[in-house]
């Protein structure tokens, strides 16, 4: 259960850094999406295996409780995330329609009759 | 006993009530300019009773350690917060001065505030994850402030600044997940006392390279830097002299008290790493400095520079070196901002801020003047100025350490800050042709100078009472370095409240 | 634009706007011990209210509804904050909650409260206005609307610009772009 996990983690974050690195913004704001995600698996993977273990707000006393906290804190990270993701949409947003195009390389282009 | 919570809790009420009261008017500026002076007075006293050898523990909700969240003001925090309200204070005053009502964007005092909360809580904290939500929140605030009033060339200069810190809030996550893994609690007192005996396990390098990372993002270190030179420079001038002051330093506070008190003291690999990647800082951004050509350019690269002296201080990792680096931190904070704000105040008199078109400054207005050579020469560290103490300590923990090619470094990058400082004083305060405008007619800059009259006294008073605050840092350090006293005080307040859990 | 035009989904997302947001106040009040809570509840009343503007429209919903949605995410903030700064009073630590069991109420019954539900309006109250502002503000764009409507633009729009540079900036000629259209 934790190979699996540690290798989702490592494709998700392999897959984010390759997408933030690209140039369209769609696929960076994908990028920076998964990226969230990959981050909050890690804190999901450290409470533990969870087999045979019981939810932390079922009341059934019978079976050991998962670790609470990082749920807790992930509870936090999506909104955090949550937050910040849609503030990435409207900056690239508001980038489109300022500069017209959606390409990341044309942001940072020097005109020639400047530079 | 709630008194670490004040200085977080004061901005927040005074972001919602500016946010209600709408428009900006006389009432509103006066309200957030009274609440600025309330916590800077707050932090002053906090700093006057951790100078005693209290150190302020707080338990949210009076939860149990494992569960609840702890903030920790000790003289270090108590230090930080005093100068971040006086930094955010001056530049609301700026703000004030340079413009009048009506041009006043009606959110920036709430997302201002907002920032400080968040600045503020990272200090206070004494919990991991609770510094990543002090980190988002100061960021959050951030990227409003520096897309609020940008135009469409600034804004894409917004959006490095954005990427970086998004990616460094992952890692950050995902390095608060490992710790949570490692020793089964975020709190820095249990994490200290956990860490202690396995210093030599591989998985704790891997932790503390990764913090190095994370932090390094914010402070700015060397490959991690160049988000920083382009974005700040297109924030309105008081935002920048905030940003310019506090954001980093938050990142070489954190950096000092995870090293200093929560991980153990015998990670001498991830020491000399910071003290190579300190001294790379310095050398290159320096030398960006003396590329650009506009005032606020030069200034943003040299926050860089500056910052590789305080992380070359941190990796030295003696006592006198960490005291080296409060010093530095208290002395750059002030001087940083207040250049910021003379820079403003020169691009309002000019009527823009290249190089080449300024000019004339010193013959029609020689105090301000006297104020830029003032803190342009405490920045390239000549005595007895306010700078020349944090370097000279610097320096003496590298010979010390026999580290001379960093010291070497250091003194060369000191050196050709006064180059380029020399450059701006030049181009725009000595010299300048008879065509370039000097505008003096209205009253703003004055009000505006005023305002950096006071940080100047403030930063002259470091300089020259260097005996008092060189003492002040000491202790600072040492109480930092005492990871022992650090967590019994934050442990220690738990058998009175676990007394009274929520069912 | 006057919101899809399928008169089942109209007729649908009046029934369905009442089911959601009586789902999102079951979800705010059992939460704290059961899932639930503020955020969960908020998100579900963001999205009843989003089912609503595409069924009637942005414009007719900003007329049926008059709300300035950062004025209630402040208020919630301001309540979250309010209920966590009022212990202080009484030299309690910040954010501590309490919680009480009530008997013999007339119609309920039994009733356990505690300031903790406080908080959690507050919270529902911040996710609804955020969620709102930030759907509505990129629907608004997308329509070719102004993002902020008149009420909002005295609030929080930018003022008049004060050119500080007397002579076009160098950097204007960057971008020769036209002017560019009201995003919030």
């Amino acid at each position: 259960m934790s190979l699996e996990t540690a290798v989702l983690v490592g494709v998700m974050f392999s897959v984010a850094t390759y997408l933030v690195l690209q140039r369209s913004f769609v696929r960076i704001l994908f990028g920076f999406l998964i990226l969230t995600n990959a981050a909050n698996l890690v804190l999901l993977a450290m409470s533990g295996r969870p087999d045979g273990k019981r939810g932390p707000v079922v009341l059934d006393p019978s079976a050991p409780m998962v670790d609470p906290l990082p749920q807790a804190l992930i509870l936090t990270a999506i909104v955090i995330g949550f937050g910040v993701a849609a503030y990435l949409v409207f900056l690239l947003y508001r980038l489109f329609l300022d500069q017209k195009t959606t390409n990341a390389a044309d942001l940072y282009e020097e005109p020639e009759s400047n530079s | 006993m709630n008194w670490p919570v004040a200085p977080i809790l004061l901005p927040l009420f005074t972001a919602l009530a500016a946010l209600f009261w709408g428009r900006p008017g006389v009432g509103r500026r006066s309200l957030v300019a009274g609440s600025a002076a309330a916590q800077l007075a707050v932090s002053l006293g906090l700093v006057c009773a951790t100078l005693e050898g209290r150190i302020f523990v707080l338990g949210l909700g009076a939860w149990p350690a494992r569960f609840g969240i702890v903030l920790v003001v000790d003289l270090l925090s108590a230090l930080m917060l005093a100068l971040s309200t006086l930094v955010a204070l001056a530049s609301v005053l700026y703000a004030y001065a340079e413009s009048p009502t009506r041009a006043e964007h009606p959110l920036r005092a709430p997302l201002t505030q907002f920032l400080v909360m968040g600045i503020n809580l990272t200090f206070c904290t004494g919990d991991l994850f609770n510094l990543f939500v002090a980190f988002e929140i100061m960021l959050i605030a951030s990227y409003a402030l520096l897309t609020l009033e940008a135009d469409d060339w600034d804004i894409k200069h917004a959006f490095p600044y954005v990427g970086i810190n998004l990616f460094g809030s992952a890692l950050f996550l995902s390095a608060c997940g490992l710790t949570y893994a490692l020793f089964g609690t975020l709190n820095f007192a249990q994490i200290a006392l956990r860490a202690a005996p396995c210093a030599d396990d591989p998985r704790l390098w891997v932790l503390a390279l990764l913090l190095i990372v994370v932090f390094g993002i914010k402070a700015g270190l060397f490959p991690l830097y160049y988000w920083l030179p382009n974005s700040y420079p297109t924030l309105p001038i008081p935002t920048s002299a905030l940003f310019a002051g506090m954001l980093t330093k938050v990142g070489v506070y954190v950096l000092l008290r995870i090293f200093g008190t929560v991980l153990p003291h015998e990670l001498a690999f991830a020491h000399t790493l910071l003290a190579v990647m300190g001294g790379a800082t310095m050398l290159l951004a320096v030398m960006g400095a003396i590329a650009r050509n506009f005032i606020r350019g030069i200034l943003s690269f040299h926050i860089l520079s500056q910052i590789g002296f305080m992380v070359l201080a941190i990796g030295l990792f003696t006592p006198l070196s960490v005291a080296a680096c409060i010093l530095y931190i208290i002395h750059h904070i002030v001087v940083k901002s207040s250049l910021f704000l003379i820079g403003g105040v020169a691009m309002r008199l000019n009527g823009t801020d290249d190089l080449e078109r300024m000019g004339n400054l010193w013959k029609r207005t020689p105090w301000l003047g006297a104020l830029f050579l003032c803190q342009a020469l405490s920045l390239a560290g000549l005595p007895p100025l306010s700078g020349f103490w944090g370097k000279y300590l610097i320096v003496v923990a590298g010979l010390e350490q026999a580290q001379y090619a960093l010291v070497a470094v250091s003194i060369l990058a000191s050196i050709l800050t006064l180059f380029s400082m020399v450059k701006i004083w030049n181009g725009a305060f000595w010299t300048g042709s008879d065509r370039v405008p000097v505008r003096t007619s209205d009253w703003r800059w004055r009000a505006m100078t005023a305002v950096v009259a006071g940080l100047t006294c403030v930063s002259l008073a470091i300089g020259l009472g260097a005996e008092g605050v060189v003492q002040i840092a000491i202790e600072a350090a040492e109480r930092l370095l005492d990871q022992h006293a650090y967590a019994d005080a934050a442990l220690g307040f738990l058998g009175k409240t676990a007394a009274n859990p929520i069912p | 634009m006057s919101g899809l035009r399928s008169y089942i989904f109209k007729a649908a997302v009046r029934l369905l706007f009442f089911l959601v947001n009586v789902f999102a106040l079951y979800l705010l009040l059992r939460g704290h011990n059961l899932p639930g809570g503020g955020f969960i509840a908020g998100l579900a009343s963001a999205i009843a209210l989003v089912l609503l503007s595409l069924a009637i429209g942005l414009e007719e919903l900003h007329r049926v509804m008059r709300f300035d949605p950062m004025r209630m995410a402040a208020a919630g903030l301001a309540m979250a904050a309010v209920t966590g700064a009022a212990p202080l009073l009484f030299g309690r630590p910040f954010l501590e909650h309490f919680d009480a069991h009530l008997t013999g109420l007339p119609l309920l019954g039994e009733l356990h409260v505690g300031t903790a539900l406080a908080f959690d309006i507050g919270v529902f109250l911040v996710v609804v206005g955020i969620a709102c502002k930030i759907m509505f503000a990129l629907g608004k764009s997308t329509q070719r609307l102004r993002a902020l409507v008149a009420e909002e633009e005295r609030r929080y729009s930018a003022p008049v610009e004060q050119p500080i540079e007397e002579e076009p900036p160098i950097r204007a000629a960057t971008n020769p772009s036209t002017p560019s259209p009201h995003v919030s």
